[in-house]
């Protein structure tokens, strides 16, 4: 502390014993006891023995095109601009066929197919710790449901994200930074933080959102006036003030949290630049993620984060990538929406796994749902683009116990429709808590007179993604 | 038992399968294991061959005995429970094998029991006749030890339709009778508050003593807060504990008195409604729409809780007010029908009649947008959320699970859940043309109106320019190749070759600009219609052509001859058609509507017109047992903090039940005795002891391990203050605060981080939140604030405010650190201080005055000689820290660059946005424009503001 700074009167020793050393005349109900017992986001041991324990999801908004990303389609190629019958989607009238502008080929060792654009993902050394799964359909074809769907498990929106429900089932391994973080563009994705929201859960289990600009969390930091001492000196006040309180009002356990939040709140704002500030990396890492070019440094920095993240203890990260929603103009929208993501996602995994920490951290890249393998027309004009598509998607998994190198689940010849393997959004929730070592029958929430869980009514496990 | 409780039996053919009288264990399989198996068990092991989980099949007998995959033939032992493997798994004993897998189908103990005593038995399974005879003999009988039948329209299956309830757990679905008082146990019954004789009576039952009388201070500050939601001024406080020396009794009732007359009475307790209904301004989903002159439905339920309107009333307006109004409109017009239809459209309603049409501003409330989403699905995704809301909100009952199947735990068949849904099916949303009341407030729409038009006038200029570049570079493509020149409209369906590339002429940026004009064109366009003078209404008629909540508005005559046709959606989908169903309401309240037929005195009359008033008048009718039970116990819970039936929206069989039902009944005869007015049921429960009581009681750590929950209320409950109390607190407390007669929202000063973040809406980015530019519109309550479904301010959404997309039976109150932030360091609080610190360095002179003042200000009392002390050490250290630091003025932006990723392009755009709020700003005092000193007072003031003694209330 600042020698010059005037600190707070009388008290002497730790800031604990200050705090809670007047516990003896509080009875029974002292603040240490409470203190001692469980945070809600105490670490807390997985229900069967877990492959992942943190989850890293790369959440791509708009919807890519499974067939122009993961799932090639020649057969789109070859009609191309032809007449499409299909009665799928939300495009009426005339419709045609619109094959992938990208060339597809099968990469590293065990052949996964990625088109053209993708180049640090093709690298063997990523592409091989992938499992690409083809056989998950969502149910709505507006990007707020579908967000809400594939983050929450429920349409409606307001229900727990699944990374408040992992949150909850396995606690935080870090008690100066929140649990679940989100990442997301200045923009923030359609439906805003209901996709990240704690829904009927405590609301310990929400996400904090990481700012891309300007205060990474809300009012984090002081006003420019108020000094690092300053806030130390009030918050010393505040306690003062808050203890007789307590004192006054022994039978009050509320008011004892209240006050350990505002010194887990001096923790975070001295935690939190220290995780975020990735100029300490070293000058070929930041370039593995793609700091080094304009194009990839946005994603490539929250991907770096999201592994300083994990490193120190989080949970969930979770990155919103937008821009995906190519109806027209697919091939400048979906070539500039690759080669931002490509070296990031790819120097994540990349990273993850030198460091060790690939096996036990589960990472998701995926979108609300998938692309039509047709369009209509625009203004009167064969528009090159793609529409909604809730029965087909591409997914990609790797680390955290997925099966390597595998391609899981199929659509037809047209990507039209997910025709082996096909399990809906549910299933996956279920798979990503199996993971983890939670069980979604078990991993339940007593609201509003039943047990919720993450998957609304049950689910499978998807056995074939498995390791 | 009244008279509809009886078992509706078909005719029985005289059974001649009992070959002998089924054995006791014959009867335990038939009537207790089977229907468990079947619900239970057949799903994964046997209803489906092809999917029959670990190879076990249980369908029959033989099967069950034979086992499966992971058990052999000791899964059931017939004869020996404790040799069967099942028992294992059915209690959960063995964690690889926990049956059934999820939690909410568990079995329960007794559950487990009967299949124990049925293996014992040696697991008899009678013949199917057997079984059907057994069936059918128990139907006969109208209360077993299984429970009672309650008759309803009917399941899906017997099955369903026969079944058995518990008294006590459809306690909420059964008639209302008054309770008698408990017998009293002090001797003074005449003098006892009722509420305290049923509250007394659990605590001697349980051996507990009431809590000691709350000090005036406390409970003055509890029952100001309690019913206007602001905390008691210095004088109040002082007043009041000068007349509660004098007299007590006669100074709490005076209080409450005074504090129900105020009208700021009807702010506070509007937002209890509100929570439940789920008040916004806007639509949500991705357009997010603005609906124009919400407020008016917000300023009538703070005039219904003002005015103290009988709550049946409330109700029917709200359902039906439009019915009403235009029932009344008809009668005036005579029965010209021609006359009728023209005064409708020009909206010349009498100011009764527009109130009532407002009034159904409940059934447009909900969050529904029909963008991308075919039309009659949209439809149902409106029915649904308003036969979802009607059964929350009015009769606390939960309807969303009826959608698909019978209720599961509540005896509502899907059907009656369809026949709610056709009752609404004629309902159609729309802007109607309702004049403005003389007790609505129109000030400030000029100022408004300017805005909006500065905005709309500036996307418009915008859009133009680019329209014109491009269609000067089309007419020069049509003159190049010879062909004649089309606007843009008009060349759409040529072929390819016949008219220029669209968006010729423009840049990749400009073409995304252009649409981001466009988009503002709409909604500004949108905007200005808040000065039309509109309702958010409804109206009876055929689904209209088109859907698009961009613009609602009602046909001049619409087809009232139309009758929709409903079905039974069978898990429902709308492609999966049942059984055709009527209008009607709830069978198993055992209510009839009002002239219904007597082959089905639960159907309501297939005209349009007079639907929904039936099925108001139905909700509101006094022998409808939710209905008042539903209020009371919400009233009870806005008081306490905690409710006597834990789950104000579903008094269900899953719901929480009542820890004080006789209370409750008591409560909700009593509430209707005295005509359904909230205001005789806030005397009544403010003058119980009950609620005088203090918040601490002398044995409270004998109470924590004998009632942890407080659920008998031997002591106050203390809370948390909600999110608008807090910020309307602190404005009070400042003296910013700015009185309001409701009207337009207003836009307070939210963190400007977030007001300027980009938010993506359905085609582009959502403009950004501009404040009110002066004070005077900004500070004033929260519950006038501008309530956008897509974006919370930030400070009242950290402090739990509900999100309005989903009804909140009770707030949430976690402490979570951005909280500790926001109330720290954001610009809102760091506002609210040095405000107030400037109004206390005016108010007194030196720095202990000034403190002094702060903390009767803030904390309702004096700092003591300790606290004093410290402060005083804390201001001489501040304001020697401040005066070496000179905070930043503050710059409010008046244009901002705006960046947007293309979907065209995949790349990023600009473009420019205008922000006229900020032109002619009157910001609130800022730390740069006042002295060190002040500042350092204001670090007082912050640390007041921080307390747990101002967040709580006890």
């Amino acid at each position: 502390m600042n020698p010059k700074f005037p600190s707070a009167l009388p008290f002497t020793g730790s800031r604990r014993e200050f705090l809670y050393g007047l516990g003896a005349s509080l009875g029974s109900l002292a603040l240490t006891d409470i203190l001692a017992s469980e945070s809600p986001l105490s670490p807390k041991k997985p229900m069967h023995k877990a492959k992942a324990k943190n989850v890293i999801m790369l959440f791509m908004e708009g919807g890519p095109g499974h067939m122009d990303t993961f799932d090639p389609k020649p057969k789109l190629q070859e009609l191309h601009k032809t007449e499409s019958k299909l009665t799928a989607g939300l495009e009426k009238g005339f419709k045609f066929y619109v094959g992938s502008p990208f060339q597809s080929r099968k990469v590293g060792n065990a052949g996964l197919d990625m088109s053209d654009q993708w180049i640090h993902m093709a690298d063997p050394e990523v592409a091989d710790e992938l499992c690409n799964y083809r056989g998950c359909q969502a149910e709505s074809l507006n990007h707020p449901e579908a967000l809400f769907h594939m983050n929450t498990g429920s349409r409606l929106g307001g229900d727990p994200a699944v990374g408040s429900w992992v949150g909850y089932g396995l606690g935080s391994e870090n008690q100066n930074l929140p649990g679940y973080v989100v990442m997301t563009e200045l923009a923030l994705p359609q439906g805003g933080s209901r996709n990240w929201s704690n829904g009927f859960l405590p609301a310990h289990y929400q996400g904090t959102r990481l700012r891309p600009e300007g205060s990474p969390i809300l009012d984090l930091d002081s006003p420019s006036f108020k000094s690092r001492e300053h806030q130390r000196r009030a918050l010393d006040e505040l306690a003062a003030l808050n203890q007789k309180h307590a004192a006054a009002n022994p039978q009050h356990a509320d008011l004892a949290a209240r006050m350990e939040n505002y010194e887990l709140a001096y923790r975070m704002q001295m935690e939190v630049p220290g995780v975020i500030d990735i100029d300490s990396e070293p000058e070929h890492i930041k370039n593995l993620y793609g700091l080094d070019n304009k194009e990839t440094e946005t994603f490539g920095k929250q991907c770096l984060m999201a592994r300083r993240l994990v490193e120190k203890g989080v949970r969930f990260v979770q990155i919103f990538s937008g821009g995906w929603d190519s109806h027209d103009y697919l091939e400048k929208g979906h070539t500039s929406r690759i080669r931002s993501v490509d070296k990031g996602m790819a120097g994540l995994i990349k990273d993850l796994k030198r460091r060790g920490m690939l096996e036990d951290t589960l990472v998701i890249w995926c979108g609300e749902f998938g692309r039509t393998p047709d369009n209509n027309k625009r203004g009167g004009v064969y528009s090159i683009g793609r529409g909604h598509n809730a029965n087909a998607m591409t997914m990609l998994f790797a680390g955290g116990g997925v099966k390597k190198g595998s391609i899981v689940g199929a659509t037809d010849e047209l990507g039209a429709e997910a025709v082996d393997c096909v399990h809906p959004i549910r299933d996956v929730h279920c798979t990503i808590l199996h993971l983890l070592g939670l069980d979604d029958n078990k991993l339940t929430y007593f609201h509003g007179g039943r047990y919720k869980q993450l998957s609304q009514f049950g689910g499978q496990i998807i056995p074939e993604m498995i390791g | 038992m009244r008279s509809f409780l009886y078992a509706l039996l078909p005719a029985l053919a005289v059974c001649s399968a009992f070959a002998a009288e089924p054995t006791d264990a014959e009867r335990l399989f038939t009537l207790k294991v089977q229907p468990l198996l079947a619900e239970k068990c057949f799903g994964c092991h046997g209803d489906d061959p092809e999917k029959i989980k670990g190879d076990y099949d249980m369908l029959t007998r033989e099967k069950l005995l034979a086992g499966g995959e992971y058990f052999g033939s000791d899964v059931v032992v017939p004869g020996d429970a404790k040799k069967s493997a099942i028992m294992d798994t059915i209690r959960w004993e063995d964690p690889d094998y926990e049956m059934p897998p999820k939690e909410n189908d568990r079995l329960t103990g007794e559950q487990i029991e009967h299949f124990a005593e049925w293996i014992n038995a040696g697991a008899p399974w009678p013949s199917d006749d057997v079984q059907l005879a057994i069936r059918e003999e128990e139907a006969k009988k109208e209360v077993t030890e299984d429970g009672m039948i309650v008759k309803t329209s009917g399941g899906l299956g017997d099955e369903w339709t026969f079944r058995r309830y518990q008294p006590e757990k459809i306690w909420a679905f059964l008639p209302l009778t008054k309770p008698s008082l408990p017998g009293d146990s002090t001797g003074s019954a005449d003098s006892t508050n009722p509420v305290d004789s049923f509250i007394q009576a659990k605590l001697d039952e349980a051996g507990f003593e009431p809590a000691p009388e709350a000090d005036p201070r406390t409970l003055i500050r509890r029952a100001t807060l309690d019913l206007i939601g602001l905390t008691p001024t210095p004088k109040e406080i002082s007043d009041f504990e000068s007349a509660w020396k004098n007299d007590s009794e006669a100074a709490w009732t005076s209080l409450i008195d005074r504090l129900l007359d105020s009208p700021r009475y009807g702010e506070r307790w509007a937002q209890h409604w509100f929570d439940v209904a789920r008040y916004a301004d806007t639509g949500g989903m991705s357009n997010d729409y603005e609906r124009s002159n919400m407020w008016r439905y917000r300023d009538y339920v703070i005039r219904a809780f003002n005015e103290d309107m009988p709550y049946d009333r409330f109700v029917i307006e709200q359902l039906a007010g439009d019915e009403l109004a235009d029932n009344s409109l008809r009668s005036r017009m005579e029965g010209d029908h021609a006359k009728f239809v023209k005064a409708r459209a020009e909206g010349k309603y009498t100011p009764e009649e527009a109130e009532k049409m407002i009034a159904t501003g409940f059934l447009r409330v909900g969050p529904w947008d029909p963008a991308m989403v075919e039309k009659a699905e949209a439809r149902q995704l409106y029915l649904d959320d308003v036969v979802n809301s009607v059964g929350q909100t009015f009769l606390s009952t939960t309807m969303r699970c009826v959608k698909c199947h019978d209720h599961k735990f509540d005896p509502i068949p899907t059907r009656d859940y369809y026949r709610m849904y056709a009752t609404f099916a004629g309902t159609q949303i729309a802007e109607r043309t309702v004049p403005y009341t003389s007790e609505e407030n129109l000030e400030g729409m000029e100022e408004s109106k300017a805005i909006a038009q500065r905005l709309y006038d500036y996307a418009t200029k915008e859009a133009n320019a680019l329209r014109n570049k491009r269609e000067t570079a089309a007419k020069k493509w049509f003159k190049e190749h010879g062909l004649e020149y089309k606007d843009n409209d008009a060349r759409k369906d040529l072929p390819d070759e016949e008219k220029p590339p669209r968006h010729v002429g423009l840049s990749i940026d400009e073409q995304g600009q252009l649409k981001v004009r466009e988009q503002d064109e709409w909604i500004w366009e949108r905007r200005l219609e808040r000065y039309e003078p509109l309702a958010q209404a409804v109206y009876n008629g055929p689904d209209p052509k088109y859907l698009n909540a961009r613009k609602l508005r009602m046909p001049k005559d619409p087809n009232i001859k139309d009758r929709p046709e409903n079905f039974i959606l069978t898990g429902g989908a709308l492609s999966a058609q049942g059984e055709k169903v009527q209008p009607g309401v709830l069978s198993a309240l055992g209510l009839p509507v009002e002239g219904a037929g007597k082959d089905d005195p639960y159907v309501i009359p297939e005209d349009l017109n007079g639907r929904r008033l039936s099925f108001a008048k139905w909700v509101a009718n006094p022998e409808n047992p939710l209905t008042a039970r539903s209020i009371v116990n919400r009233i009870w819970q806005y008081h306490f903090g905690q409710p006597i039936a834990g789950n104000p929206n579903n008094f269900g069989v899953s719901g929480k039940q009542p820890t004080h039902p006789e209370l409750l009944d008591w409560l909700a005869a009593e509430f209707m005795e005295k005509g359904w007015t909230f205001k005789k049921m806030h005397r009544l429960i403010m003058t119980s002891q009950a609620y005088r009581q203090a918040a601490h009681h002398p044995k409270r750590e004998y109470l924590a391990a004998e009632d942890p929950d407080n659920a008998l209320l031997a002591y106050f409950p203390t809370r948390r203050l909600t999110a608008e109390e807090i910020r309307d607190s602190l404005l009070a407390i400042t003296g910013e605060l700015q009185p309001s007669n409701g009207g337009l929202p207003v836009m307070p000063e939210i963190n400007m981080e977030v007001a300027l973040q980009p938010r993506m809406i359905q085609f582009s980015l959502a403009p950004a939140y501009q404040p009110d530019p002066t004070p005077e519109r900004r500070n004033r309550r929260t519950i006038y604030a501008y309530r956008v479904r897509g974006m919370a301010d930030p400070f009242l959404e950290l402090f739990n405010q509900p999100n309005p997309n989903d009804s909140c039976e009770a707030r949430d109150s976690a402490a979570v650190s951005p909280q500790a932030f926001s109330l720290l360091n954001s610009d809102v609080i760091t506002d609210r201080s040095i405000a107030f610190a400037a109004s206390l360095k005016e108010q007194a002179s030196e720095p202990a005055a000034q403190i002094e003042q702060a903390f009767l200000r803030a904390l309702g009392r004096k700092p003591d000689e300790i606290e004093r002390k410290r402060l005083l050490s804390y201001y001489s250290d501040m304001e020697k820290y401040h005066a070496d630091v000179q905070p930043e003025s503050t710059e409010y932006p008046k244009e901002i660059t705006r960046s947007l990723v293309e979907e065209f392009s995949g790349e990023t755009f600009e473009y420019q946005e205008i922000l006229p709020a900020f032109e002619n700003y009157k910001s609130d005092l800022k730390p740069a424009d006042v002295d060190a000193g002040t500042r350092a007072l204001a670090d007082i003031c912050l640390l007041l503001f921080n307390s747990n003694e101002f967040a709580y209330v006890y």
